[in-house]
């Protein structure tokens, strides 16, 4: 795949960044923490990558998927938003007492 | 008793203190958190509805807006993947431009919207073809995979029904298979309703011995939606390869992005795919027709003859593409998907059984670790599922849950009747996080615990009397 040239450290980083932005800026909890963790996990695996050709075709890839990341971030930015259960902190139990008569 | 009484004094004051001809809102809605006042009074009426009263001397009135509710809604953790997956975000950035600027007809061959939109069609084509293995002109667009149950069973039935007028299937498929068989029952074919073992998997043994010399289908799903288990495709496919003349379907539903498919190494001749089981739109679905050696069915649907005849009807492209994008990416995170789904899965089953015991898996240990469906023994299943209400479970499958009857996979399964009404289905997904396991084990274990101290049966079994001992007498 010659059409991208080598990506240069500095290159690959920047795009990191670009799209961990976009992660987390998605309003849904769920997409929000799979998208930071299979972002995360992609660029240590491009970290460790050593044949710089898969490394451009990682890249490649990476770069068409950012876009759409970030159309995708928009979107439920638009439509999403409520929060779930789990997001939500746990009020501690209410302590009902009994009175003496 | 304080806020009644404001209430009605500010009711007077508004109405007092206005002009006419100027639009007051008749009661200022107050939040939840002001709210003291437990019950309704006895004079209040729906909130939207506000009968004129004299004394309001002629003032419009107004709804009272529920403001910014999205953000005080609280959703429940989804854990219901079974029933149908969210649509990934990518998916619906690939449907997008086809509901927005290029919504022409993949039919129309005298112009570029219809162009671009028959190329996108054959692209997503390509990629449900890839994710089984099969060719792409085998691959025929439906509405869904209980269309395509509907267009295999009754099609292939009645393309050969000269000759043929057997059909083999399971207890445990899905309510859209059993339906077919019956109705082709109904127009005089035979039907063999083959068991499944303990663990839900059916015993090759008995397939072979069920086939008969006029038998002309079997169809076997890969994946339980209701508990997981996975038929062994293989075998089966070997099995209706060595009888010439039997076809093998398959219902994929479930199984599609999931678990490797590959229709060739399973002689598979027929496959139901359906789109929102795969991170996809609901509406659209795809049907395997294997053309060699070709199988020859009768189309449900009579029209322009599109989707080689099989499927008459336009093509909705923008779902269609959709689906094609959802196999891909399912396609590329197969492998990661499948991980990390048996990690959260162990999660859950090792937190619940650390904290509770007497808990049963319906189904194989070695089945689809997504689809985790447990039995809590001397619990209520409908007052375990009221008891969750932050977490979107099911006790067995969409479809059935409406009725009271335990369902019946997991009657087929040789569960007790009180197991199968205290199952619990939970699916894990592409989606789910840890902090949602762990909430999850957290809380039915507190709520297992609480309903078991309140059940007096659990008291007996604490005490060591063994309940199928006990004769109850008749009132």
């Amino acid at each position: 795949m010659s059409s991208v040239a080598a990506p240069s450290k500095q290159a690959i980083k920047s795009l990191y960044h670009n799209m961990l932005r976009s992660s987390q800026s998605f309003s849904s909890y769920n997409f929000r923490e799979y998208f930071e963790r299979r972002t995360k996990e992609t660029f240590r695996a491009m970290q460790n990558e050593s044949d710089p050709n898969k490394l451009r075709d990682m890249y490649a890839d990476a770069l068409k998927e950012s876009t759409s990341l970030r159309r995708g971030a928009i979107v439920n930015q638009l439509y999403g938003g409520w929060k779930v259960a789990v997001e939500v902190p746990e009020k501690p139990e209410e302590i009902l007492e009994r009175g003496n008569n | 008793m304080l806020a009644r009484v404001s209430r009605t004094v500010a009711r007077r004051a508004n109405v007092t203190r206005t002009l006419c001809g100027s639009r007051r809102s008749f009661v200022q809605p107050s939040g939840a958190d002001r709210a003291s006042v437990v019950d309704v009074p006895s004079t209040y009426q729906e909130e939207n509805h506000f009968a004129p009263s004299p004394d309001m001397l002629g003032f419009k009135l107004e709804a009272p807006q529920r403001d910014s509710s999205a953000t005080e809604q609280v959703r429940p953790i989804y854990l219901d993947l079974q029933a149908t997956t969210p649509v990934d975000p990518r998916v619906l950035d690939a449907m997008l431009p086809y509901f927005t600027d290029q919504y022409g007809n993949p039919h129309s061959r005298t112009h570029a919207y219809g162009w671009e939109a028959e190329k996108a069609v054959e692209v997503a084509r390509k990629n449900v073809a890839d994710i089984i293995g099969a060719d792409t002109k085998d691959i025929v667009f439906t509405s869904g995979a209980t269309e395509t149950n509907n267009m295999a069973i009754k099609g292939v039935a009645r393309f050969h029904k000269e000759k043929k007028r057997h059909v083999i299937t399971t207890q445990t498929e899905h309510k859209c298979v059993l339906d077919s068989c019956r109705k082709l029952s109904e127009e005089g074919f035979d039907i063999t309703y083959l068991p499944v073992q303990k663990n839900g998997v059916i015993d090759l043994a008995e397939l072979e011995a069920a086939i008969r010399p006029d038998t002309s289908l079997i169809s076997i799903m890969a994946v339980n939606n209701e508990t997981g288990v996975i038929q062994p495709l293989k075998e089966i496919g070997a099995i209706a390869r060595k009888h010439r003349g039997v076809y093998f379907h398959t219902d994929a539903a479930q199984a599609v992005g999931k678990i490797p498919l590959d229709v060739n190494e399973m002689n598979i001749d027929l496959m139901s795919i359906s789109g929102h089981k795969l991170y996809g739109p609901k509406g659209v679905g795809a049907a395997y027709v294997r053309r060699r050696p070709r199988v020859r069915l009768e189309p449900i649907l009579s029209g322009g003859g599109q989707e080689r005849g099989l499927r008459s009807g336009t093509l909705p492209t923008a779902l269609v593409v959709g689906l094609g994008e959802a196999a891909r990416i399912a396609q590329k995170e197969m492998a990661r998907d499948h991980a990390r789904i048996k990690q959260l899965s162990d999660r859950l089953i090792q937190g619940i059984n650390a904290e509770v015991e007497q808990v049963v898996r319906n189904g194989d240990e070695n089945g689809y670790p997504g689809c985790v469906n447990l039995s809590f023994s001397y619990v209520e299943g409908e007052s375990l599922l009221m008891a969750l209400k932050e977490i979107a479970l099911s006790s067995g499958s969409a479809c059935t849950s409406a009725s009271l009857e335990p369902s019946y996979v997991l009657r087929a399964l040789g569960a007790a009747e009180d197991m199968a009404h205290s199952s619990l289905r939970f699916g894990i997904g592409r989606f789910t996080t840890e902090a949602e396991i762990d909430f999850v084990v957290k809380r039915i274990v507190a709520t297992v615990h609480r309903l078991r101290e309140m059940s007096p049966l659990w008291e007996m079994v604490q005490e060591g009397i063994d309940i199928n001992s006990i004769n109850w007498s008749q009132h």
